[in-house]
This record gives structure tokens, C-alpha cells and sequence, in this order.
């Protein structure tokens, strides 16, 4: 071979040939099937947790709403069974007071971000 | 992409993406064809970041050609004997000289550099361009000329 055209005809006549192999592609869809079970399983794991997280936030926002909402239907003399310790906390909380929606605004701000995501998966955004 | 619409793409595919690899593994099919299979599950798990901005058979070869890599760097072939899988590619009713053809060129083929045996291997068996070969290997027009140019002088003084 002393020149570029031998060498090109060289390789041109001598393209490999692959033999026929019915079970490629079968074997090809076996493990793409394999591979969508795997993703079902991770999208099902993913919505498991969001939904226990968004339940968890609502429930514990419910929980203290319901709280605030019984302590002012029945007072109690807090003082008189705590032995100052709630008057110690108040004490405590007050200089802060201003900063306590901040924590309650980061939940409800985290629970519209879960749902929303999770709207726009369910609408296959 | 659907799984369908997947496997269209890939059947119009398969021949010429199993004759890539196989060259590039130095004629043994079976390696070749375990390559493209992790290859074309890459390629599926993917799918969703498919832009059609190349090519689809490009961006098939891309990945095969990277799964190649990276078996290639795992684990190094031995070199091609007279009894290794590529003499079992030729059937034993073919003449012999063929065989003896295909032993010697993938002996060639297994002493070029990688980037050389996959220019050469893409532009004479599988007649892509240089633009979709320097896509495939991810380095520039020229690079590819380049090594197509070296790629030609090592096989014919290899062949001679």
C-alpha cells in the first residue's frame, strides 16, 4: 500500500460485518423495561416523601392553631401550676416577639414551594 | 421520549452502532455488542435531555464512543491473536484470505491510538463527515483531519 487511495480502498472493502442478532434489541427493551421500574420506584419513594413532609407541616400548623384557639376559649392561670417558669419563657420571648411570625412564615412558604412542585409534576410540567 | 419512539430510532441504528464498536473492540462481538447495550440504556436514561441539536445517530455514537472509553480504561483488551474472536466473525465457509484480511486489519486497527482507530474507523466504515466525527470524539475539524491523516500513514505502514 504506497498511497493514500490503497489504503482508503483497503479499508472501504474490508467494512466488519455484524452478524444478525434477533435478541439485541430484545434484550435492549428487557432492561429499558428494567430501568423504568427503577425510575417508578424513585418517583413513588420521592411523592411518598413530599406527601409525609406536606402532611407533617400541615398538621403541625393545625396543631398550634387549634392550641392558640383553646387556651383563649379556656384560660388558665398559667402561673399558679407552672411555678414561673412560663413567666421566665415570656420573659424570655419578649424582647423577640417581633421575629416569632418569622419561623411561621418560612413553613408556609416551604409547604406553597412543596405543593406547587408538586402540582406541576401532577400536570407534567 | 417513548419507549417506542426509542426503539425506532435505535432499530434504523443498531447495524452501524454494533459495526462501530466492533472495529473499535478488535472484532470481538461480543464485548462489542455488551458495549452497546450499556451504550443504548445511557442513551434511554438521557433521552429526556436529547435536544435535537445534533444528529441522533451522533449523539448515540457520542455515548457509545464514551461507554467504549470508559470499558476501554476499566479494563485494556488483549491484543488480537490468530484465534481471537475476530476469526470467528468470519464464518468458516468463507475463504480464508478474508479472514486473514480482517485478522490483520484489526491487529492494525489495536496498534492506532484511540482518537485514530475511532476517526478512521468512523469515516471509512460508517462514512460519517468530518463534522460529525469531530461531534462524536468532541475535538475540533481539524484534530480530526489530523488524526485521519496519521491514523492513514501508521495503517499502511502497518499493512504492508
Amino acid at each position: 500500500m504506497k498511497n493514500n487511495n490503497d489504503i482508503e480502498s483497503f479499508l472501504r472493502e474490508n467494512r466488519p460485518q455484524v452478524e444478525d442478532n434477533p435478541a439485541f434489541l430484545l434484550e435492549v427493551r428487557q432492561k429499558m423495561r428494567a430501568v423504568e421500574g427503577i425510575k417508578s420506584e424513585v418517583d413513588r419513594q420521592r411523592d411518598y416523601g413530599r406527601t409525609a413532609l406536606v402532611c407533617a407541616l400541615v398538621l403541625g400548623m393545625l396543631a398550634g392553631a387549634l392550641a392558640m384557639l383553646l387556651a383563649y376559649m379556656y384560660p388558665v392561670d398559667t402561673e399558679a401550676i407552672s411555678d414561673g417558669v412560663i413567666s421566665a419563657i415570656r420573659l424570655f420571648i419578649d424582647p423577640w416577639k417581633q421575629y416569632l411570625m418569622i419561623p411561621v412564615a418560612v413553613c408556609a412558604v416551604a409547604l406553597s414551594v412543596l405543593l406547587g412542585a408538586g402540582g406541576r409534576k401532577t400536570a407534567g410540567i | 421520549m417513548s419507549p417506542e419512539r426509542f426503539i425506532d430510532l435505535v432499530r434504523a441504528e443498531q447495524e452501524s452502532l454494533r459495526r462501530f464498536l466492533l472495529a473499535l473492540c478488535g472484532g470481538n462481538a461480543q464485548e462489542a455488542d455488551d458495549i452497546a447495550q450499556d451504550a443504548l440504556i445511557r442513551a434511554y436514561v438521557a433521552s429526556g435531555s436529547f435536544l435535537g441539536l445534533s444528529k441522533f445517530s451522533t449523539w448515540l455514537f457520542r455515548i457509545a464512543y464514551n461507554c467504549y472509553i470508559d470499558n476501554h480504561r476499566k479494563a485494556r483488551p488483549e491484543m488480537v491473536g490468530t484465534d481471537a474472536p475476530a476469526a470467528l466473525n468470519v464464518r468458516a465457509s468463507e475463504e480464508t484470505d478474508a479472514a486473514f484480511r480482517y485478522q490483520q486489519l484489526y491487529q492494525a486497527l489495536d496498534r492506532l491510538s484511540e482518537k485514530e482507530k475511532a476517526a478512521i474507523v468512523l469515516h471509512y466504515f460508517e462514512d460519517r463527515s468530518i463534522k460529525e466525527i469531530a461531534s462524536i470524539l468532541q475535538i475540533p475539524q481539524g484534530t480530526v483531519k489530523y488524526h485521519l491523516s496519521t491514523g492513514r500513514n501508521h495503517l499502511k505502514s502497518l499493512l504492508q
